[in-house]
């Protein structure tokens, strides 16, 4: 059987993102688990991650890792800020859900990301080196979701156990629905 | 840009950056210092539904 070449130079790429912090507010300590999308893509001779959920930030970098560091660091010092301007924890898990379910006014960057999602996975094309050692991830077994809880002494019905501990990832998504 | 592209929008400086609302939606990211890249401006315009304005202005 001939073997063709990927004929598609994706430009936009499908990226995973799974982060988790603990957040100190006032009078409560918070533990974030956030599951979500970005786009990367080159412009202007650097590598931009733009958020899809959560879509208000953006973040670049000379290359791949660095900017998925500094919308890391975009990101928690978001959380921050919020858990600045928040009385309780109840203002603070209600902005942080909004800020992370507002998508963009025009939708275009999660347009962008359904498209490129779709071209990977026809297979129609490679990722590029730059990602070559990103790991593989379907969405559909990695669905987009924010947990928000209180893990302090004020907490209700809180249990805490060494497999809640989610380490930051972020991964290149995997040319099948699995 | 802000002016013509989203009048009334408010501007508020927090510990890590600015936070730029207009009508319902809110864009928490902006840069805290001025010299902004021109991503955080196009993403900045995406999310405020200000983006065909912004284009006019020629910095996106």
């Amino acid at each position: 059987m001939l073997m063709t070449e990927p004929a598609i130079d994706l430009k936009e790429h499908p990226i995973l993102v799974t982060l988790q912090d603990s957040i100190s507010g006032n009078g409560f300590l918070a533990r974030i688990t956030m599951s979500g999308r970005t786009l990367m893509r080159e412009e202007d001779g650097k590598w931009w991650m733009y958020g899809v959920r959560p879509a208000g930030i953006a973040a670049s970098g000379a290359n791949i890792e660095e900017a998925f560091l500094r919308f890391r660091n975009s990101y928690k010092e978001i959380l921050f800020d919020i858990a600045q301007e928040s009385a309780t924890f109840e203002d603070f898990a209600t902005e942080v859900k909004r800020f992370f379910n507002e998508g963009d006014a025009d939708n275009e960057d999660e347009q962008s990301w359904e498209n490129a999602l779709t071209v990977v996975r026809s297979g129609a094309c490679n990722p590029p080196t730059a990602f070559a050692n990103l790991p593989r991830r379907s969405p559909n077994t990695t669905p987009s979701f924010i947990k928000i809880e209180r893990v302090d002494a004020e907490a209700k019905d809180l249990r805490l156990m060494p497999s809640d501990n989610v380490s930051d990832m972020y991964a290149y998504s995997a040319p099948k629905a699995a | 840009m802000l002016e013509k592209c989203a009048p009334g929008h408010t501007i508020r400086r927090t510990t890590h950056g600015r936070v730029v609302s207009f009508g319902d939606r809110v864009y928490r990211d902006l840069p805290k210092f001025d010299e902004i890249e021109l991503g955080h401006i196009r993403k900045m315009s995406r999310h405020l539904g200000i983006y065909e304005c912004a284009k006019k202005f020629g910095i996106i």
